[in-house]
């Protein structure tokens, strides 16, 4: 069973694929601790077809609408720890 | 005081048939939200949720408390019919008199304590609000308590904040709002976290005070207690100096670091459109969560008015802003902040109006934060609480020409208005106006400004007299 995340993105086209990044997720398991978040390092596909072996992920616009097909995610580790950034930055890759 | 805490409160709405109990268990993932916001839009009565999915039947969600003008009056101990204009008068002349709090060694909020390893956020049966929210939101129906560590002024908001992970929420304070700004001065130079902490399902007054748009080091508490005309219960926190409401249902403390940050929002907002971005909000480390035996989570399904927000900031907003018009000499008669209009749209009357009067008001509302962005400005003969009166007083006195006055700034727009592009949004770009709704001072009454055809306008003392004199002969009721 695949297990299914989200995270939001200003573009969807700008979220690199193929290579690692470093992306929050959260983690849309049923129950109580659904939406969870962390930060992960992961490579991401636009066709879950090309990573069979990834779980999806379900992309939303920085203004929270939803992706029309989920992409496939494979999360290589979690990274600890929180963005290095002032309060109010912008986060989202252009 | 009106109500010692949220329980007595719910008590009284139960006796006039303002709260349903809702027994069937509910999902706190959208569904809860979806309830709430159909309650809104048909003006149905609070909802306290008894059944979460996921969860024990001891935590309970609450929402709407001051989501209609009767819910108002009553958390004010006022009779729920209460006109809106006496509950502005009635709301006024209690804040004259602010009342001190007082602090006590314990309260209903210290009856579990988790603190350190013991903090999971998830205990808590937070619901996600709205499809396409960022995440679970814990504060919408909050008050949210911080510390000037220079001054010792103790400031209340109303500040959302949605779960990170079970020891971190993020938020999102404005850039402009007190809390903000008290970060950006006092802690981020030295690199030190502030402590802060939400107070969810207190007393309605001091969720009231908390929307209210009060003074820099002004304490909210003191006029939660002025509204109650008692003083407010504070507990000292576990973790930090700060003092909540000490029977509040849940109280959540941490630190909001200085220099860390993760992604927050959107989120549906009080403008009625999930009209801003996702974010870098500001980072809290949970570092204790206090609650209540069976715990109460207040929460605001947020979204197209009215809602507790819309019907709060009414109040708040308006008495705020005819004080502010009276120190700046506008010849105010009376503010009034539609809920439809989300702070957005104010009506000004005043007693004598004209292009000056009306570019000054606009001028005043957007100097410094510019939540407002529409004003109208009416004559004394119009009752800015009738929005019948203002609509027709604004279709056929404002010029469409000369009447209206538009007022531009950059840096402190509204940064959650939906109709500024995203770049305003980003930027806090805006604009403001007036739309000048009374005659011109230069017009001559007896030739140039036309009669009203009404009633009190048209006819003589004597014939409204006798009419009034004669209506039920006439038939009428």
């Amino acid at each position: 069973m695949k297990k299914e995340y989200v995270t939001f993105v200003r573009d969807f086209k700008s979220l690199p694929q193929g290579k690692e990044i470093e992306i929050t997720i959260r983690d849309l398991t049923p129950g109580p601790r659904k939406y969870d978040a962390k930060i992960v390092k992961a490579v991401v596909s636009e066709d879950p077809a090309r990573m069979p072996e990834g779980d999806l992920l379900w992309l939303r616009s920085a203004t929270g609408v939803l992706s029309a097909k989920p992409w496939a995610i494979q999360v290589k580790g979690e990274v600890k720890g929180f963005l290095n950034l002032p309060p109010y930055s912008s986060l989202l890759r252009t | 005081m009106a109500f010692k805490d949220l329980r007595q409160f719910i008590t009284a709405l139960e006796k006039t048939g303002d709260v349903v109990k809702i027994k069937q268990e509910v999902d706190w993932d959208l569904e809860l939200g979806a309830i709430g916001r159909r309650a809104y839009e048909l003006s149905q009565p609070a909802q306290w949720f008894q059944k979460i999915r996921d969860y024990p039947p001891e935590y309970t969600i609450f929402n709407g408390s001051l989501g209609t003008w009767r819910r108002l009056s009553i958390a004010l101990g006022l009779p729920p019919e209460t006109p809106i204009r006496e509950l502005y008068a009635e709301y006024d002349r209690r804040e004259q008199k602010p009342v001190k709090p007082v602090v006590v060694k314990t309260g209903g909020c210290k009856e579990n304590i988790r603190v350190g390893d013991k903090v999971d956020l998830y205990q808590l049966p937070t619901p996600m609000l709205h499809e396409g929210d960022g995440g679970r939101y814990l504060g919408t129906w909050d008050v949210v308590v911080s510390k000037d560590p220079e001054t010792g002024w103790s400031n209340w908001g109303m500040y959302r904040f949605m779960i990170h992970d079970k020891t971190t929420l993020t938020g999102y304070p404005a850039p402009f709002s007190h809390l903000a700004m008290m970060l950006s001065r006092r802690y981020i130079p030295k690199k030190q976290p502030m402590p802060i902490a939400i107070a969810i399902g207190c007393e309605p007054l001091c969720h009231m005070v908390a929307t209210a748009g009060y003074g820099i080091n002004v304490d909210e508490a003191d006029y939660a207690g002025a509204l109650g005309q008692a003083p407010v219960e504070l507990v000292k926190c576990e973790t930090s100096d700060l003092l909540v409401p000490a029977h509040s249902e849940i109280v959540i403390e941490g630190e909001i670091a200085p220099d860390k940050t993760a992604p927050e929002g959107p989120f549906g907002e009080y403008p009625g459109y999930r009209s801003g971005q996702t974010g870098g909000g500001l980072l809290c480390q949970v570092k204790a969560i206090t609650y209540r035996t069976n715990p109460i989570m207040t929460v605001i399904a947020l979204g197209v008015p009215p809602d507790d927000s819309s019907i709060a900031a009414s109040l708040t907003a308006g008495l705020a802003m005819k004080r502010r018009l009276v120190r700046h000499n506008i010849p105010v008669t009376d503010v009034y902040v539609p809920p439809e209009g989300v702070t957005h749209l104010i009506v000004v009357g005043v007693k004598k109006g004209g292009a000056d009067v009306a570019r000054q008001i606009i001028e005043i509302f957007t100097a410094r934060r510019a939540m407002t962005s529409k004003v109208i400005v009416v004559d004394e003969d119009v009752d800015p609480f009738n929005m019948a009166e203002v609509l027709h007083a604004f279709a056929v006195k404002c010029h469409p020409g000369k009447g209206i006055h538009v007022t531009t700034f950059e840096g402190r727009a509204n940064a959650l208005t939906p109709c500024y592009s995203p770049e305003e949004r980003r930027k806090l770009s805006g604009a403001g106006v007036a739309f000048d709704a009374t005659w011109p001072l230069d017009w001559d009454p007896n030739t140039d400004v036309p009669v009203k055809s009404s009633f009190t306008g048209t006819f003589s003392k004597e014939t409204q007299e006798k009419v009034i004199k004669n209506w039920k002969k006439y038939g009428f009721k």
